[in-house]
């Protein structure tokens, strides 16, 4: 017996010196409370409300705040999962859809959240009252009406099954405020700050900082592991990559230019992780049909003819990181383009040599053998715009096209564009939650107030209104490649490159993945950060 | 004397006013404005017009113009100097938020280009036509070539190069923490400050050359005055004259000047707001930023004429 | 100016000049002030570089090479290529024919403006003077940066506009200096003279009051040309200047310089070397050429 309780005694020794060996390493994957994280974001919040603002300066500091109806799941995306909604069904028509809130659910003053609070959100989203912008109100055209029956029920009644409902509802400027503070002033979200959020604005100091704490009493237990949030607003890009460099900062949550990106990591190595989490915009440019000789598809081709985008991506890519080739709709999904079918559309095939000749060919038929003078209108901003304009205006050169490289400063760029004061212009388009077609591709219909060139195909009009209610996902991908193909083909839009974001953070932030778009993921209420 | 202040100051008003004005059409020339913007987004996605139509009445744009002007300039008699049409708080608040950097860069500029700028350019006079003449001039000259912004990003790269610096994020007050204020800031006061000197130092060797020349130093010479006395008592009291209107008038157009090297050094000033304010077309802060700049121009003139005329017995005004 | 004169003598024919004189007043320039004459030999060179810039250029300015973009200096490439590929001696050299247009044109017409403005205000007087100095005055409140933006974004980047942008500023500042000069050109009694026998006003402020200003606008014009080479580059560098792909050194030191500054340093520092030495150049001549003038001139600016 004495034999077997010493050999116990060297048992349990051996164990626990074993789980002291092994609990630091083990402890490396257990989340840490503690840290404040600090971001460097690019330049201060015009207003707090985001349903009236349409800048990423307002959603990445303020998504800590709120919590939104239903999200992109951080972890899977593209995947929605409930956020302040426990559950959710859907008619069989599609056009009702009842959403069950968590019960529970308090507002930083202590209040609780019930259906009415989502409603007076989204009555503010949908149907903003006179004196109220909504910047994103035509995504949700499909809803006809919100219905709250009970405390914590909420009900959405469209006008058509819309496809794309969904993943609208979970774009992430969608918070959700308190009922009563919009009653007291709807404007009251300007300039204050009530939500449910992880997070509480603790201090804004315009020009220089933004705190947020911890909310303690935070709904969904356990969370946040941070204390708090420290946004520095670094309007410089190079002073912004200087201070992740310096460990001033430990994330900036939009994206830095190629030669940025090289030179933290290769000076921070291992202390920091650069990720490309995808493509959520594009560069491309509007032609205005109106004008001559754009009205002629054979002149619309030749452009697109001209610029041999698999060059284009190996000069502007490492520069601007325009370095991503694909139709209209973002790569990496379903309703992406194959390269067999990209490779058939004008200016995408591989023989540059043959796109060039058959680009003076068109023209030459089209009447213009030696080319003509055209302006191209680009916004004043070096990464991308004006590299993306270089590059164009020396590529038309080949064909004979001569385009006087027009600057705009942002405001009159603007204006150009709305009144159409442009013959060809570079033109950005991209999406902030998910890419939907509806999102992003609505742009080529004829009544859309982003259609700067305003041309009207009715087969590309048709083609968005059967996919906009096709609930069969298979029947809508192809409905969405034939759009595509169409806008190519006829070169409506002249496609150009799609842009990849690089993320650079800390390698210190632990549950935290970058999404294609930098709208997303930004409440960090599972993020944590490891001790120095 | 009294009277010829009073009557200067009231003679500033039209040119303030006229000045408002003038930046007040011009923005409103200016193609785009603030709600294309606000709505646009960064990327300037899709502009809904009848959001527009909203944001503009929401800011007061779509009123008449001269009722636009006169109720931002009655509000300014009351000293209110409007609400800025991006963040929706007070012109005031935002530009104090800014000021106190900006001066103090360009007060700091000022007192070490002149410490530096008036014996130099005394000895320089002196020593007219040696090489230390030489070495003078052409480093001011030379000063004078190199622009601004190139400096300070030449400066910065040094910085970043050699010293692994990084601009800083937080500026410290200069009255908490002193030392670590004057570090923050020393370099932007360098890249503002040595065209200063420069201007500052060819001036006072321009005007202590003439001053020697005058009778009442060649006699100071023939009495046999050591250098020293006949410089600094006789020579420079007269010299410094012009000299200070240089600095006056410099100072004015170095607020102005500001932009350049808050863009390069990052500093939350004024002059990168003005650039900014400008972007967004937010005219209640150009109007007022615009205003200001002008009252120190005006301001500072008014003071160097009357500090020429406590120094100057000869010159007095009606 | 008075020439001294005096009558011939019986049988004199007046000598001509000696062709070698005109050496000589350049060789006695050179070694009386060696600073003025390294500063017209800088200008010159830059003005040779401009005019045989199609010649001297070893590569085309405009053209995208994306095998060679960021090569640093070379011996294919003394001065390296820039972000897109483009040979920066280049563009350098096309840069000397911008700046210098720019330069000598805005310059030119704002001294012009200004002086005549000047003389006018100062010959009228009266009310039309004080309404004209206020004017002035709120010219030169002004700042840079909001007037060349309006001109700029109402009229559209091109260099035409830069140049009456720059031109402006340049007014008010020649007005005031002018205008003190015609203040005191006018108090000589030529003038009155001149007015008693029913010479017109134009005649009298052509030929009596503007040769007494003359030096004063020469001094301006020389010191503003040094600036405005200066004006540019800064507001190139701000965006508000010449656009992308002209070849101009302040928007070379703009769009990708700072930003490329660690891994190209070439592209920072060959440009603003360029407008260095352009600016130092002319303001090295204007100095010698304001001492040459008029030594005794009081210059409050």
């Amino acid at each position: 017996m004495r034999g077997f309780k010493k050999n116990m005694w060297l048992l349990a020794v051996v164990m626990l010196t074993g789980l002291w060996a092994v609990s630091p390493a083990l402890a490396e994957d257990k989340p840490h409370y503690g840290g404040v994280l600090r971001v460097a974001l690019a330049g201060d919040p015009p207003s707090l409300d985001m349903h009236q603002e349409q800048t990423f300066m307002v959603t990445i500091p303020m998504s800590t705040v709120y919590n939104t109806l239903v999200m992109f799941d951080p972890h899977q995306y593209p995947k929605i999962i409930g956020d302040l909604a426990q559950a959710w069904t859907v008619s069989e028509d599609g056009m009702t859809w009842t959403f069950t809130l968590h019960q529970g659910v308090k507002f930083h003053d202590g209040s609780e959240l019930t259906s009415a609070d989502v409603k007076a959100s989204w009555d503010k989203i949908v149907f903003p009252p006179e004196g109220v912008v909504s910047t994103r109100k035509s995504l949700y055209q499909m809803v006809k009406s919100i219905e709250t029956p009970e405390r914590y029920t909420v009900v959405f009644r469209l006008h058509y099954p819309a496809a794309s409902f969904l993943s609208m509802l979970a774009h992430p400027a969608n918070f959700i405020y308190a009922k009563k503070y919009l009653d007291q002033d709807i404007n009251w979200y300007k300039t204050h700050t009530m939500g449910t959020g992880p997070f509480k604005l603790q201090e804004y100091v315009r020009g220089a900082t933004l705190e947020f704490k911890r909310n303690s009493d935070y709904w969904k237990k356990g969370l946040p592991y941070l204390d708090g949030a420290k946004y520095f607003i670094i309007p410089d890009t190079g002073a912004r990559a200087k201070s992740i460099r310096a460990e001033r900062t430990d994330v900036e949550f939009r994206g830095f230019a190629p030669v940025e990106v090289e030179s933290i990591t290769a000076q921070m190595g291992d202390k920091v992780m650069a990720a490309h989490p995808g493509q959520p915009a594009h560069w491309g440019i509007a032609v205005n049909v109106d004008k001559k000789p754009f009205d002629d598809v054979r002149v619309r081709q030749a452009l697109s003819l001209a610029l041999d985008r698999y060059e284009m991506v190996k000069t502007l890519g490492p520069l601007t990181g325009l370095d991503t080739i694909a139709g209209p709709m973002p790569p990496g999904t379903p309703w992406t383009l194959s390269p067999e079918e990209l490779q058939a559309l004008p200016g995408f095939g591989k023989d540059h040599e043959a796109n060039l000749r058959e680009a003076k060919r068109l023209l030459a038929e089209a009447g213009y053998p030696n080319g003509f003078q055209t302006v191209l209108t680009n916004r004043a901003v070096k990464l991308p715009y004006i590299d993306f304009g270089v590059y164009v205006v020396s590529a038309w050169k080949k064909i004979g096209v001569e385009a006087e490289h027009k600057l705009e400063e942002s405001a009159a760029w603007s204006k150009s564009r709305l009144t159409r004061d442009f013959e060809l212009l570079v033109d950005p388009f991209g999406f902030a939650a998910e890419g939907d077609p509806d999102e992003v591709m609505v742009k080529f219909t004829s009544s859309s107030p982003s259609n700067w060139g305003r041309f009207k195909d009715p087969m590309v009009d048709q083609l968005f209104e059967r996919q906009k209610v096709e609930r069969d996902a298979q029947k809508r991908a192809q409905l969405v490649h034939d759009m595509q193909k169409r806008v190519m083909d006829k070169a409506w839009e002249i496609v150009g490159l799609w842009w990849t974001r690089v993320e650079v953070r800390s390698a210190r932030i632990h549950n935290y993945e970058p999404l294609p778009s930098h709208w997303m993921n930004r409440r960090l209420e599972d993020v944590w950060l490891s001790a120095r | 004397m009294w009277q010829y202040i009073v009557k200067r100051l009231l003679l500033m008003l039209p040119t303030l006013i006229g000045a408002a004005l003038v930046v007040f059409l011009l923005m409103h020339v200016v193609p785009g404005d603030i709600a294309l913007l606000i709505i646009g987004g960064d990327q300037g996605g899709d502009i809904n017009p009848q959001e527009l139509v909203k944001l503009r009445a929401q800011l007061g744009l779509n009123q008449p113009l001269y009722v636009q002007f006169f109720s931002w300039l009655w509000g300014v008699a009351h000293l209110n100097f409007g609400t800025s049409l991006w963040t929706g708080t007070s012109v005031m608040n935002e530009i104090m938020i800014r000021l106190p950097l900006s001066l103090e860069v360009a007060i700091a500029a000022t007192v070490v280009s002149t410490l530096i700028a008036i014996p130099l350019g005394t000895i320089a006079a002196i020593r007219q036509d040696t090489w230390v003449d030489y070495v003078v001039r052409v480093v001011s000259i030379g000063g004078l070539a190199i622009p601004s912004f190139w400096a300070g990003i030449l400066i910065i790269l040094f910085l970043v190069i050699y010293f692994d610096w990084a601009p800083p994020l937080e500026f410290v007050s200069l009255f908490r923490h002193p030392w670590e204020n004057l570090a923050q800031l020393i370099w932007p006061i360098l890249s503002v400050g040595y065209r200063y000197a420069a201007v500052t130092t060819r001036m006072t060797r321009s005007t202590v050359l003439e001053v020697m020349r005058e009778d009442y130093v060649r006699t100071a010479w023939a009495k046999g005055l050591r250098e020293r006395a006949v410089v600094v008592k006789h020579a420079l009291k007269n010299a410094i004259l012009p000299v200070i209107t240089i600095i006056g008038t410099e100072f004015a157009f170095l607020i102005g000047g500001l932009v350049v090297t808050e863009t390069v050094f990052t500093l939350n000033g004024i002059g990168r707001f003005m650039v900014d304010a400008i972007a967004h077309r937010d005219i209640p802060v150009v109007q007022t930023l615009v205003l200001l700049i002008a009252c120190v121009f005006v301001v500072v003139n008014l003071m160097v004429d009357l500090l020429y005329a406590w120094l100057d017995p000869r010159i007095s005004y009606r | 100016m008075a020439i001294a004169t005096r009558p011939a003598r019986p049988g004199e024919r007046p000598q001509a000049l000696p062709r070698h004189h005109a050496w000589g007043a350049i060789g006695k320039f050179v070694r009386t002030k060696p600073l003025g004459a390294a500063g017209a030999a800088i200008i010159v060179l830059m003005a040779l570089t401009a005019v045989c810039a199609d010649l001297i250029a070893p590569y085309d300015v405009y053209e995208i090479n994306q095998q060679l973009q960021f090569t640093p200096p070379s011996l294919a490439h003394w001065l390296g290529t820039d972000e897109f590929g483009r040979d920066v001696l280049t563009r350098i050299i096309y840069g000397a024919r911008i700046a210098l247009f720019i330069g000598l044109v805005s310059s030119f017409l704002g001294a012009t403006g200004g002086a005549v403005i000047g003389v006018f205000s100062a010959y009228l007087g009266g009310k039309t003077d004080l309404w004209i100095q206020r004017l002035m005055d709120i010219l030169l409140a002004f700042p840079l940066l909001v007037l060349a933006l309006a001109i700029v974004t109402v009229l559209g980047r091109s260099i035409p506009n830069l140049i009456v942008a720059i031109a402006i500023p340049v007014i008010p500042r020649t007005a005031r200096i002018v205008r003190s000069s015609a203040l005191s050109a006018k108090e000589n009694v030529y003038v009155e003279a001149a007015r008693a026998v029913g010479s017109s006003h134009l005649r009298v402020m052509w030929c009596h009051i503007v040769p007494n200003i003359m030096a004063p606008f020469l001094i301006i014009l020389t010191a503003q040309l040094g600036s405005a080479i200066l004006t540019e580059a800064a507001l190139s560098f701000l965006g508000l200047g010449t656009a992308e792909p002209t070849p101009s050194w302040g928007l070379m030191l703009s769009g990708g310089a700072p930003m490329y500054a660690e891994k190209a340093p070439w592209l920072a520092i060959f440009p603003g070397l360029a407008i260095s030495l352009a600016v130092f150049g002319f303001n090295l001549f204007g100095d010698s050429l304001r001492d040459a003038l008029d030594p005794k001139l009081r210059h409050r600016t």
